[in-house]
């Protein structure tokens, strides 16, 4: 079938200030990626990552953005996010990076990804915590997104809406 | 530490998901269930300037569909929470989802988070974010956040889209054919989703219904089942196969009857009414049997009739059962008012002088009820007999039981491993009325008088044949029965009654006089020349043995040279009233022949044994003898011309023997006609139809309000470009005649102008000026009550009009007409000649005049109003020139001008009617704008259209084009003071130009009548209601 391809970068956003991660909007990423991009490769390379460029999921909490770029064009974008040195928000910039940390094809592959990252990311922490408490907190986060629980959620949600 | 608030950011860029608002039902629903375990964005509430503003919003993103991820994240998260909490020993909050939207709202579950998390911050004071957001993470905030994350995203990767199948989503290597048949095809770790998926769409799906094959279906006993389980709600004709193939079928009156044929053939049908024969069945009207003493009977029948009308129940020669008689009923003891419905009678002709009478009163079936239930009232019947008790014959009783098998076998439901064959034969076809309960009684009987009264609807089939040549097709389809001869006694044949009745010496007699008389009738020109009504007895043999092998037209056959002198005789004094009788009038006889009808197939079967293939069949004892009943149908008895059109014969035929006798009229080249053709039979000949002509009657007023309702559909089913603006037209009631709102209108113009003027009424020799002055004066009395419908309220003597008006408005829902039609035959007759002009070309009628007429004045012509208030008389307009009446036309006074102009111009038409100015468009205009401005804000939710709906509701009223209700006044509405209007108006092929017939308004007549110049006397102006143009018509009323 023919169809338009797209590449779906995973980033990271890390702010100096992690009080700044509130100002971690959609229209904020989406405006200094789009200036990133014209300024690192003109106005050709920021019309051509204009077509289906969007921000198609982010989460302030953890600072994951997933944006969505067509297949032809997507190394401009790529190359161009180092180059994002702080986000535009509510008139204040707040200094920051954001590294790509996945390229997909689909959502659906970085969203796999994402959870073996974030995975992987927790357990790391688990040796390096420092008091009981948080060694306690982290166990309990770890077992909270376990893939059992879930299923029994979904179901009990799905004899809901029937 | 950080305070959690999850909430999705808005969507900014249109080409994002702007889109999704637009969408529409379907897609959009498709769309949200796609996208319903998709994460959505997660940012910080943007409470950065202490507003709360957020919550709103994100409660409208919660309708877009996708607001689960929403609350699956923060499901995922609160989980979090809880745990925190427990180990802090905060104070419980409430549960996740209330937490969640008390934090959305009031920022409660914030207040506790932040307590729990730092311990020295209080709930209020922290409005501003950046002083809210800690600087540092800790390790659990971290873990909290991305476990809800994995949490969310798990949740998007397992669950699979809602549009495609599990096997979909296999790659395609792994795909096998039949996979969606076939869950086993499936990888084994699939299959319980499948399995599940599978469950779920045959829940879907709809019931896979039971219907059988078309030949299971078309076999004879479940054809039978099928066509039993569709006649209980609409009563089905004999006929109804024959005419449901040939005819456009309408549900009417509880029958299913032919409309008008589906082939072309209005002119066709015209030509059979007037050259051949027409043939309608008219089974669907209802006889109600009346038995008793005579004098009882007539006695207690005087009170629902009035000898003012003409002849009544006790006319001579109806009496003696020699002819039919048609009647008007009415409610007992209230002649005048509220008339129940045209009725046709026949008494049953006495054999004994001191015999039980026997009365058939034949009536249209939505008058019956009303009928019946005053028939009762008036001969006090009061006991139902039950069903079985009063008829002993096995026959009917048995075919009761029959049909109470049949419906429990309709009842049960079908099944496959039934024994249905068995079943089947022990079905019937429903003979007779199919709807009726079992065990509903269907006569009554009085106790004091013995009269006893049933309803034989359904039990005698009536066929009615109009034409010229009716009696040769008559001829030509039956053959008188032929006696018994003594010694077939010995055989049991199936016409057990007619070895009876033929041992009666008597009864043969009558029967040979019945068959010389019918033989006769060959010699006949036309059924017009023999008295109106005559009745004439006979029995008949199948007629089905004597079926010509090819369809032809009967034609008179002048080389069988007639006796002229018994013709002659014939013609003149109609047929004896021995001749009249008939064994039909005996229950027990009908029921006997109904059932030893030889069925088709046998007879079929008989016809291909013969010896010589296609000779005639004759079955000689085994022949079954059907009683029936001739009865002639007068043709147009009133007006000059014409007369003696579309007369013709019914027979009466019993139930049971429908086709057998329909297909044997239409072999004789009969033509098949419907309700329509019916209609414009009694259109051409002049005659009243009910319940199209007869607006008091509760029948007629459901009739108009039906009819009403059909053209305001109808009207409303067109874009409103392309139906005509009646307003504009100045027609105020399309659809529907006002006759109440007419009728009393014109008493309160006569009575106007009568207190200004009464020197003006000075009968026909006026001038011309002062002719031209009265019109003046009576457009101006007439638009007083214009201005009390419009003005409302205003002077004394209008609100009591008005307040008359809403009375009788009242009474008409109830059923009961305010006003009357004048029926009264002496009125008309006097009236007929007035309206005839007195000079001139027409001037042959007056020589008809008897000498006891009164001359038209103004005295005799208020006396005759006093004596009839608020009443109509039915009139014939023929349209002078061009022009074809429409239904609902207006009738209207010509003025002065008009008839100076027509003198003048021998090509004048008639005037025109200035177009009138619709004040109710821009009302409707305006509704409908401020109708759009209410769904705008409203688009977004479907509940805002449905609380809109009520409104729209009451602006439903107004409809482009039509005047709302109360109306403004119907007589002086238009340039021409209206007088009436049509009920039935076509361009008639008999006379040639238009013709209508409709009501005009009795004071209304008269006064127009006596202010007309003699030699102009008659002539209206007519208008249809979709034109502006008036066309003269004369007016004429023929009793």
């Amino acid at each position: 079938m023919v169809r338009f391809k797209s590449r779906y970068l995973l980033c990271e956003v890390c702010f100096a200030d992690p009080r700044s991660r509130q100002c971690l909007e959609e229209r904020a990423v989406f405006s200094a990626v789009r200036d990133a991009i014209a300024r690192a490769h003109g106005d050709y390379g920021a019309a051509c990552c204009a077509v289906s460029f969007t921000v198609k999921y982010l989460n302030a909490y953890t600072g994951i953005l997933l944006l969505r770029c067509r297949k032809e064009h997507y190394r401009l974008l790529w190359s161009a996010l180092p180059f994002i040195i702080h986000l535009e928000s509510r008139g204040q910039r707040q200094p920051c990076r954001i590294s790509s940390i996945h390229v997909g094809g689909t959502i659906r592959t970085c969203q796999r990804f994402l959870i073996r990252y974030n995975r992987q990311q927790l357990l790391r922490m688990l040796p390096g915590c420092q008091s009981e408490e948080e060694r306690e907190s982290v166990h309990r986060a770890v077992l909270s997104c376990s893939l059992k629980q879930l299923e029994e959620e979904g179901s009990s949600r799905d004899e809901d809406s029937d | 530490m950080t305070e959690k608030k999850k909430k999705k950011t808005k969507i900014w860029y249109p080409h994002t998901s702007e889109n999704l608002f637009s969408m529409s039902g379907a897609k959009g629903k498709k769309y949200a269930k796609k996208m319903r375990n998709q994460p959505s964005s997660v940012t910080f509430p943007s409470t950065d300037f202490g507003q709360n503003s957020g919550g709103s919003s994100s409660q409208d993103r919660t309708q877009r569909g996708n607001g689960d991820p929403q609350y699956q994240w923060q499901g995922g998260v609160s989980g979090g929470f809880q745990q925190q909490r427990g180990h802090w020993s905060q104070p419980p909050g409430p549960s996740h989802q209330g937490q969640f939207r008390g934090g959305v709202r009031g920022q409660r579950g914030r207040g506790d988070w932040q307590g729990g998390q730092l311990g020295h911050r209080t709930h209020q004071g922290y409005q501003r974010h950046s002083q809210e957001l800690p600087k540092f993470i800790t390790a659990s905030y971290f873990a909290q956040a991305r476990a809800a994350e994995v949490n969310a995203m798990l949740k998007a990767v397992k669950n699979k889209n809602a549009n495609s199948q599990v096997f979909q989503a296999l790659p395609k290597h792994m795909r096998r054919r039949a996979m969606s048949h076939n869950i086993k095809r499936l990888p084994r770790r699939l299959q319980t989703i499948a399995k599940k998926e599978a469950d779920k769409t045959s829940q879907q799906k709809k019931e896979v219904s039971k219907t059988k094959s078309r030949k299971a279906r078309r076999r004879h006993g479940n054809l039978l089942l099928e066509f039993n389980r569709r006649q209980r709600k609409n009563l089905w004709l004999e006929t109804h196969i024959w005419h449901a193939k040939r005819f456009h079928m309408v549900k009417k009156w509880g029958y299913c009857l032919g409309d008008k044929p589906t082939a072309k053939c209005y002119r066709a049908c015209y030509r059979a009414m007037t050259k051949h024969c027409l043939l309608q069945d008219l089974s669907y009207q209802c006889c109600l049997e009346l038995r008793g003493a005579e004098d009882d009977l007539l006695k207690a029948l005087a009170r629902v009739t009035s000898t003012d009308m003409g002849a009544t129940f006790a006319a001579v020669a109806c009496l003696s059962g020699k002819r039919q008689g048609s009647l008007v009923l009415y409610r007992a003891d209230h002649y005048p008012q509220e008339p129940l419905g045209q009725v046709t009678f026949i008494w049953k002709p006495k054999k004994v002088p001191s015999e039980e009478r026997q009365l058939w009163i034949w009536t249209h079936p939505t008058s019956k009820q009303d009928l019946l239930s005053e028939l009762l009232s008036v001969c006090q019947c009061s006991e139902p007999i039950e069903p079985r008790a009063p008829i002993p014959g096995p026959a009917t009783s048995s075919w009761k039981v029959e049909q109470k098998a049949e419906a429990e076998l309709l009842g049960r439901k079908r099944k496959r491993n039934d024994k249905e064959g068995e079943e089947a034969v022990a079905l019937k076809k429903i003979i007779g009325d199919g709807t009726r309960p079992p065990n509903q009684p269907v006569s009554w009987r009085s106790e004091t008088t013995g009269i006893v009264i049933s309803d034989l609807t359904m039990e005698i089939l009536r066929y009615r044949l109009i034409g010229p040549l009716s009696h040769c097709v008559l001829a030509d389809a039956f053959k008188p029965a032929s006696d018994c001869k003594e010694s077939d006694d010995v055989t049991e044949g199936p016409c057990p009654w007619w070895l009876k009745h033929c041992k009666d010496a008597d009864n043969l007699s009558i029967h040979h006089r019945q068959k010389d008389t019918f033989q006769l009738l060959k010699g006949v020109g036309s059924p017009a020349e023999i008295p109106a009504g005559t009745v004439l007895g006979l029995t008949v043999d199948d007629p089905r043995l004597n079926l010509p092998n090819k369809r032809s037209q009967s034609m008179p056959d002048p080389s069988q040279l007639q006796d002229l002198q018994k013709i002659r005789q014939l013609t003149l004094s109609g047929v004896a009233a021995e001749c009249a009788w008939s064994s039909i009038w005996d229950q027990a006889v009908r029921d006997n022949v109904t059932e030893n009808k030889i069925p088709e197939k046998e007879l079929n079967h008989m016809k291909s044994e013969l010896l010589v293939p296609g000779s005639h069949l004759s079955l000689g004892p085994k022949d079954s003898r059907i009683p029936i009943l001739l009865v002639q149908q007068p043709g147009k008895q009133t007006g000059e011309e014409l007369s003696g059109w579309g007369s013709g014969w019914d027979v009466l035929v019993p139930k049971g023997w429908g086709m057998a006798f329909w297909i044997p009229f239409i072999y004789r080249g009969a033509r098949a006609g419907g309700l329509q053709e019916g209609l414009k039979h009694s259109q051409n000949k002049g005659a009243a139809h009910f319940p199209h002509d007869f607006p008091d009657c509760p029948a007629g007023m459901r009739f108009a309000k039906e009819q009403e309702n059909e053209l305001a559909d109808k009207f409303k089913r067109r874009p409103p470009a392309k139906r005509p603006n009646y307003i504009k037209h100045g027609s105020i009631a399309p659809f529907c005649c006002p006759w109440q709102q007419l009728a009393e209108e014109w008493e309160i113009i006569v009575k106007d102008s009568g207190e200004e003027q009464p020197a003006a009424l000075k009968g026909r020799e006026r001038p011309l000026s002062a002719v031209q002055g009265c019109e003046e004066d009576l457009l101006k009395s007439a638009e007083s009550p214009s201005k009390l419908r419009l003005g409302l309220q205003l002077e004394g003597i209008e609100v009591d009009a008005g307040v008359s008006v809403t009375e009788s408005k009242k009474a008409c829902a109830e059923g009961i007409a305010g006003f009357r039609v004048l029926r009264s035959r002496n009125v008309l007759r006097q009236l007929s000649v007035w309206c005839r002009p007195t000079s001139g070309k027409g001037q042959r009628g007056q020589r008809l005049v008897p000498s006891f007429q009164q001359e038209l004045t103004p005295e005799s012509a208020v006396s005759i109003s006093a004596a009839n208030p608020i009443s109509l008389v039915w009139a014939r307009l023929t349209l002078l020139k061009k022009g074809s009446p429409a239904l609902h036309a207006m009738i209207s006074i010509p003025t002065a001008e008009d008839f100076e102009q027509l003198s003048k111009d021998p090509v004048y038409c008639g005037p025109q009617e200035p177009k009138h100015r619709d004040h109710f468009k821009h009302k409707i205009k305006q509704i409908k704008k401020s109708k759009k401005k209410k769904k705008s804000p409203a688009e977004e939710t479907s509940e805002g259209s449905k609380t809109s709906s009520p409104d729209g509701g009451v602006c439903s009223d107004l409809t482009l084009g039509l005047w709302p209700e109360p109306l403004p006044s119907v007589t002086s509405h238009c340039s021409r003071v209206t007088i009436g209007f049509v009920t039935q108006g076509d361009f008639s092929l008999a006379v040639g130009c238009g013709e209508a017939l409709g009501f005009v308004s009795l004071t209304g007549l008269l006064h127009v009548l006596s202010r007309q110049p003699a030699d102009r006397r008659g002539l209206v102006l007519m208008r249809n209601a979709a034109s502006l143009q008036y066309r003269f018509a004369k007016l004429r009323i023929e009793v």
